[in-house]
């Protein structure tokens, strides 16, 4: 009883944060990455080798430590909240990896499609926006699944921060409950399983109502 | 130079090569209105390369192209309102994957010509229409035939009203009983005087419907003349062979 008495609001207390950092974080990773993923595919070869060794970086370094690194670059300059400088510090790093996703599916767009969109005299901007994204955007969806699986578990990464998200607040709460910490934390497991099971279940759904008929 | 009235294409020069391999060797050739201009020759002779070169796919490295009194080769050319009149077939169709037959013609007709959704919607029925294919435009590509999806193709490029028409070897993709329906809409296209320069090894399409052939081999225009004169007596023994060996096979 004392369960749903006290932890369970004290987790969606939680829970709020924990959805609003992983929102921010796949809602602006995914506008920077997409614009990345174009400069990178169309911009010019020198503004290309930039981006893809901005993104060879993000890759290759823990998110946890990318996190510490951003939240003190940001700090310096501007007066960001925790949550915020933190929410945004998973889009930055998120964004690395959806320009991959954004590029691949670009890629995957045979190039006819552009030159047949250039062909009746549409801008290259036209054929971006009116031809090749609309096509690029199905081929995104698993990969992007995968990708918001990812952020929403990162999301707990801010705890370091001292964002109150769910697994702060399980362990919050487990040090006022030391006898019991096992309920907290494995309520808090039910909690991201849930979010990432619907999450790739509503973009299953998606991916199979924008499929084009054949 | 400003090109006379009825010179429909003008292409001066000509040079494009890759790498170190020269695909067109300073190539030259007007066509006036309502000609219909097949271009054979063997592949790898630079005939696709041309097409491309005329509406500047392709960028070419040297020589000039007008259509009409406009020089596309003119780095201030607006080449994408150049484009809009300039029509062009794929070999491969290219239609837009993501849209219906109906889609495929409206896009250029709303965001091109910047044309009202009811009058466009009303254009594109009649490009299906004129392309017998009125009762498929809510049809995706993938739910079409190769030759369907060919004769979307022809609409989605009529529907801008070009002055010239180009195509890339129209019906080499395409199983042989679906070249026939093509082949129709490419005629009668002919027929209503349309301007036409087409790839194409299809010999007796080439006879009917032709006022003239060009024979290309290794970068440059060979040998040309009016079909009667090409396909039965033509002044070359390497144009004779050549026509020889793609008039058995078709």
């Amino acid at each position: 009883m004392e369960i749903f008495t006290t932890l369970i609001p004290y987790l969606l207390r939680g829970l709020n944060i924990t959805l609003s950092v992983t929102a921010i974080a796949l809602g602006f990773g995914l506008v920077f990455g997409t614009l990345l993923a174009i400069m990178r595919v169309y911009g010019n070869p020198a503004l290309s080798r930039v981006i893809t060794l901005y993104v060879g970086v993000i890759r290759s370094l823990p998110h946890i430590l990318l996190l510490l690194i951003i939240y003190f670059l940001i700090a310096r300059i501007v007066n960001l909240s925790p949550f915020w400088a933190g929410s945004l510090s998973l889009a930055i790093i998120s964004s690395a990896y959806q320009s991959e996703i954004v590029r691949g599916a670009i890629l995957s767009v045979p190039n006819g499609q552009m030159i047949a969109a250039r062909s009746i005299g549409m801008t290259r901007r036209q054929a971006i926006i009116h031809v090749v994204i609309p096509q690029a955007i199905r081929h995104m969806i698993p990969p992007w699944s995968n990708e918001a699986a990812i952020v929403i578990k990162d999301s707990s990464l801010v705890y370091i921060l001292g964002v109150p998200e769910i697994l702060r607040q399980a362990q919050y709460y487990s040090g006022r409950n030391p006898t019991k910490p096992f309920n907290a934390y494995l309520a808090v497991a039910v909690i991201y399983f849930v979010l990432t099971f619907l999450t790739n279940r509503g973009l299953d759904a998606l991916e199979k109502r924008i499929r084009i008929p054949a | 130079m400003v090109p006379n009235d009825n010179i429909i294409l003008k292409i001066e020069d000509l040079h494009k090569s890759y790498g170190k391999e020269e695909v067109l060797k300073g190539v030259s050739l007007e066509v006036t209105e309502g000609e219909v201009v097949i271009l054979v020759g063997p592949s790898g002779t630079g005939k696709s390369t041309l097409l491309r070169c005329i509406n500047q796919l392709t960028t070419p490295d040297a020589g000039r192209v007008w259509v009409r009194d406009v020089e596309l080769t003119d780095p201030q050319a607006d080449i994408d309102l150049a484009r809009q009149h300039i029509g062009m077939v794929f070999q491969g169709f290219n239609l837009f994957n993501h849209l219906t037959a109906l889609d495929n013609v409206l896009l250029g007709l709303v965001h091109v010509l910047k044309m009202e959704k009811d009058a466009a919607q009303e254009k594109a029925m009649m490009e299906l229409d004129r392309v017998g294919l009125e009762d498929k435009y809510m049809n995706y590509p993938g739910q079409l035939s190769g030759g369907q999806k060919q004769r979307v193709a022809i609409a989605r490029s009529l529907a801008m009203e070009p002055v010239v028409m180009l195509f890339d070897e129209p019906t080499s993709a395409l199983d042989p009983e679906l070249i026939g329906e093509v082949l129709v809409v490419m005629k009668d296209l002919a027929l209503e005087g349309m301007t036409m320069l087409c790839v194409t090894h299809e010999i007796g399409f080439a006879r009917d419907v032709s006022t003239r052939i060009v024979f290309m081999e290794h970068g440059d225009i060979v040998e040309q003349g009016p079909p009667n004169k090409i396909l039965n007596n033509p002044s070359l023994e390497r144009t004779r062979q050549f026509l020889g060996k793609i008039s058995d096979l078709h």
